[in-house]
């Protein structure tokens, strides 16, 4: 396949596979740690949505499914299946020191190796996956931080995970 | 006369110390030791009265359970072992048991030592 085609659809893959997982874990919810409180105000007060900041602040804070994602895709790349599950185990341990109960990185790794397991069939490499994770993590933390909180927000709303307060 | 590491690497990689050729691991071979792994661990955690699910609410509980996070330690750890091409005798399935058994206990006793829950945000105030 062509490189920048399938960098492309890796990343929309990446960027769904770690928003959907972490918004249903419930990322968008509470901060988890006190960094993560400061980020999601900070973007409500340029005018951003506070269920999306924690989601910002959560990923900032900890490795939740964006950073499964990211190791899993270097450890497929590396190692195979085996590698993909490895990177689950060590960003349960980064969750753990992080103060993180863990569950969104967990289960982001396994099904971030799942995914590229499945698209090495269509010819999708895991090197795409990598270049994609970090296309998809500059979308939501770099380019325009206060948009791209509107946005998770509106798919927090969608899942029933807003914030409560 | 008695060279104890190469007894026991002997001894630990007994299936494998004849040729890697010779004995490879076919895919069916890993995914049932995979399955092996995991439902040992949780067994293994239920025997010693870890409980199945975590406390409520599910998705912030930081206690240990039998479905979380003990498969995914154990399936982790014999990941290692096999890229290590280490997988020992029958196919990697008793070392297959073995990680099950260990990481159940490893969660029974160890895991709150190694790594504590998070102190409650009031303490944390006090302490910066």
């Amino acid at each position: 396949m062509n490189e920048i085609i399938g960098i492309v659809i890796a990343a929309i893959l990446c960027w769904l596979n770690f928003v959907i997982v972490d918004t249903y874990f419930g990322l968008p919810e509470q901060p988890g740690v006190k960094g993560a409180r400061i980020v999601g105000e900070n973007v409500k007060k340029r005018g951003g949505d506070i269920a999306g900041g924690f989601f910002q602040g959560n990923i900032l804070c900890s490795p939740d499914a964006s950073a499964g994602t990211l190791l899993a895709s270097i450890g497929y790349f590396l190692l195979g299946i085996p590698g993909g599950i490895i990177a689950a185990f060590l960003v349960f341990i980064g969750n753990r020191l992080c103060a993180d109960p863990g569950y969104a990185g967990t289960v982001g790794s396994l099904t971030a190796t799942m995914i590229v397991f499945v698209c090495s069939f269509v010819g999708l490499t895991p090197e795409m996956f990598i270049v994609g994770m970090v296309i998809a993590i500059l979308t939501i933390q770099g380019i325009d931080q206060v948009r791209a909180s509107i946005i998770l927000g509106k798919i927090a709303q969608k899942l029933n995970r807003h914030a409560k307060e | 006369m008695f060279d104890l590491v190469f007894d026991t690497i002997f001894f630990a990689s007994y299936g494998n110390v004849y040729g890697l050729g010779n004995i490879t691991l076919s895919l069916s071979d890993v995914l049932l030791a995979y399955i092996v792994t995991m439902v040992v661990s949780i067994v293994m955690a239920l025997i010693l009265r870890v409980p199945l699910l975590p406390s409520k609410p599910y998705r912030y509980s930081f206690d240990v359970s039998a479905l979380y996070p003990t498969p995914i330690i154990a399936i982790g750890i014999f990941s290692i072992f096999l890229v290590l091409n280490y997988t020992f005798i029958y196919n990697g399935l008793v070392l297959a048991a073995a990680i099950g058994v260990l990481s159940a206990l490893f969660v029974k006793y160890l895991f709150d030592f190694v790594f504590p829950k998070p102190l409650d945000d009031d303490v944390g105030e006090e302490m910066q």
